[in-house]
């Protein structure tokens, strides 16, 4: 019977042994690894990330800054002994600089994270070599400091990342209109939803919200058009522009679902800004839910009566709760995040719509700032 | 057909074998390892009760499979595989289809092999199992798991005294049979809390759960329940193992993922087949010899 037993108990030991084996002489690429002083990454590091498809992080520090190298192992086209050093100053007119140790591409692209100690109260930056914008900047961060994402390939080595001065620049005369239609809003925005026959202004509740619980609307941005209202009217088109990405995720990969590693895309950008068509009353959630389809991007919603809205439980199969419990998705329309349901939000020629995921009820992801 | 030796073991060996084989049915949610434990459970069922398990299966566990497996990508969208959109928008997906009827057959699964379970476990094996340490509960278990059958039977008979007096329940207007069918729910009600107290009372009349009362039982420990363990035990330890070096990974959300069948985890799922099909080949066995030993006389 005890020698049964005490063979029985080596088996077991000898089979746990078994499925350990294979990871000796690696990284462990589930905790961040920390960029030596020299900052040369080993070939066989780089290796081991394109090899497990896995993500690495490289987490390194610069005078006052702290900045990370995330490495998507899909990405990685060559592998080679890298350098991953940064060196960031500040530069007197407020603007950030950063210069790398590498001289020449990493064979990957890599998305680069600077935590700044400050707030910068922009929606985007853009970073600029001799004055020549080279590269987009995303913000993330919490409520009292920023962080900087760009995504590098390793060839550009000295440049300077300037928060961006008007929310959401565009090249055609159309999508300029925006900054301007908005300081005529508050008039006319508001008689809009006054005369509207149907609306929710019949009932006002004592503490200032609406019988779907919203708080008042700021002044000088849109009320709200609830769905049963909404006139679609096919005959007029007009264009708006909009862009789903998580970077945030990527801020806060040890929070990840690791189920759901694989649905993050490198640099987080699930659907690049595009400028979508969509017909005079339709809302955000109707464009969303085509586009998505169109695309093919996978999305669900459910429809929440108390807010007279559908709510976005996930995209891209990266659901609400998948990165931390204050995580799940918000959009922001115009640089302003709308305190009502996107199903409520009715859409304006020219309207910069972004769909972002945050970790952090919306902190890092710029909310409540502009 | 009828004759099952496994019923025969020790209490014990009966328990551990249904613990394992229920407990790796919940845990498992490898297609393989399923199959396995569904084949075998319904191979069981139908060696030792024939047609009634088959009867059970087709009206019960088959709906309800096909149920869950039609209910869960109706309520859940994840996946990457997107087949179809719904019209709340919402998309039609692969995973979510083959998750429901994973959840389907772990569902019919154990509802066969808790059909074998009433069948094996009867209530004094429950008791004598269970009696010493925990005696208030065990007698509960028990009285619950025979309260339905009993109830049954005791409902036909109070319908056909009923019946008898001439409150036939099949005959007369809607009204006349609703009042009959209360009269009869009234008597049953009444008669379930009775004879539950009247149970708890004898039990401890009988002085159940004292301390230093001995209960008659006419189970052995012999050296064939020992070997029954023994392997019990190998089976068991050795799945455990695979679980945990997780050779029975299977996962459905956001894509399937599996890993690869190979010489290790084709073991696995081989030591998992001949734990499950235990009592079938050893009533297969016993058939044999007897069948051997009766053609001799």
């Amino acid at each position: 019977m005890k020698k049964i037993l005490s063979l029985l108990l080596a088996l077991t030991i000898m089979l746990s042994l078994c499925a350990c084996q294979g990871n000796f002489g690696s990284v462990d690429l589930k905790d961040s690894i920390a960029i030596p002083d020299d900052g040369i990454i080993k070939e066989s590091v780089i290796k081991q990330i394109k090899n497990e498809n896995a993500i690495g992080v490289f987490a390194g520090k610069s005078g006052d800054f702290k900045y990370e190298w995330t490495i998507f192992g899909s990405d990685i086209e060559d592998t080679k002994e890298i350098n991953l050093q940064a060196q960031i100053s500040k530069t007197a007119d407020g603007a950030v600089a950063v210069v790398l140790a590498q001289t020449d591409a990493f064979g990957f692209s890599g998305l680069l994270s600077i935590h700044l100690e400050e707030k910068w109260e922009e929606d985007s930056a853009t970073a600029y070599q001799n004055d020549q914008p080279v590269a987009s900047v995303s913000l993330t961060g919490s409520k009292d400091n920023t962080i900087l994402n760009c995504i590098l390939d390793g060839t550009l080595q000295e440049f300077t990342i300037k928060a961006d001065v008007l929310p959401e620049e565009e090249e055609t005369t159309e999508d300029i209109d925006p900054p301007t239609e908005e300081t005529t809003i508050p008039t006319t925005g508001n008689d809009d939803y006054l005369s509207r026959p149907g609306s929710n202004d019949d009932k006002v509740y004592t503490d200032g919200k609406d019988k779907y619980l919203t708080d008042p609307i700021p002044e000088g941005k849109p009320q709200p058009v609830e769905p049963e209202d909404q006139d679609v009217d096919k005959a007029k088109t007009y264009t708006c522009t909009f862009s789903i990405e998580c970077s945030t995720i990527l801020n806060n990969l040890d929070q990840l679902d690791p189920e759901k590693l694989e649905m993050v895309p490198s640099g987080g950008v699930i659907l690049k800004k595009t400028t979508v068509t969509f017909y005079e009353g339709e809302s955000v959630f109707d464009v969303l839910q085509r586009l998505c389809k169109e695309k093919g991007i996978h999305i669900e919603s459910s429809w929440t009566p108390i807010y007279n809205s559908a709510y976005i439980e996930g995209i891209h199969n990266l659901y609400e709760f998948d990165c931390g419990e204050l995580s799940g998705w918000m959009y922001r329309v115009n640089g302003w995040y709308p305190n009502y349901g996107c199903s409520r939000y009715q859409l304006k020629d020219g309207d910069v719509v972004e769909w972002r995921y945050t970790c952090d009820l919306g902190h890092d992801v710029g909310r409540g700032m502009s | 057909m009828g004759r099952d030796g496994f019923q025969k073991y020790h209490p014990l060996v009966n328990f551990l074998y249904f613990a394992l084989v229920i407990g790796f049915s919940m845990a498992l949610n490898h297609p393989l390892a399923q199959g396995i434990s569904l084949v075998c459970a319904a191979a069981y069922a139908v060696q030792a009760e024939g047609k009634k398990a088959v009867l059970f299966t087709l009206k019960w566990c088959l709906p309800i499979m096909l149920l869950t497996a039609f209910m869960n990508p109706a309520f859940s969208h994840e996946g990457i595989t997107i087949l179809m959109y719904f019209p709340t928008g919402n998309p039609l997906t692969l995973e979510s289809i083959l998750y429901g009827l994973s959840a389907g057959v772990m569902i019919a699964t154990v509802m066969l092999w808790f059909l074998n379970f009433n069948r094996v476990i009867t209530s004094d094996k429950f008791i004598y199992l269970f009696g010493r340490i925990i005696p208030a509960m065990s007698l509960v278990l028990s009285m619950t798991l025979r309260f339905i059958p009993k109830f049954k039977a005791q409902m036909d008979s109070v319908v056909d005294a009923q019946r008898s007096i001439g409150r036939d329940i099949s005959q007369g207007s809607l009204w006349h049979r609703t009042k009959i069918a209360i009269t009869v729910l009234s008597i049953m009600v009444t008669w379930a809390l009775e004879n539950a107290i009247e149970t708890a009372d004898s039990m401890k009349s009988r002085g159940y759960g004292l301390k230093g009362r001995t209960a008659f039982s006419i189970y052995r420990f012999d050296d064939r329940d020992k070997m029954a363990m023994l392997y019990l035990g190998f089976c068991g330890f050795y799945l455990l193992a695979g679980v945990i070096v997780s050779a029975f990974g299977f996962r459905y959300f956001p894509s399937i993922r599996y890993i690869g069948l190979n010489t290790v985890t084709l073991s696995f799922q081989f030591v998992y087949l001949i734990l499950c099909l235990m009592p079938v080949v050893l009533n297969a066995a016993e058939e044999r010899k007897w069948k051997a030993i009766h053609s001799k006389m």
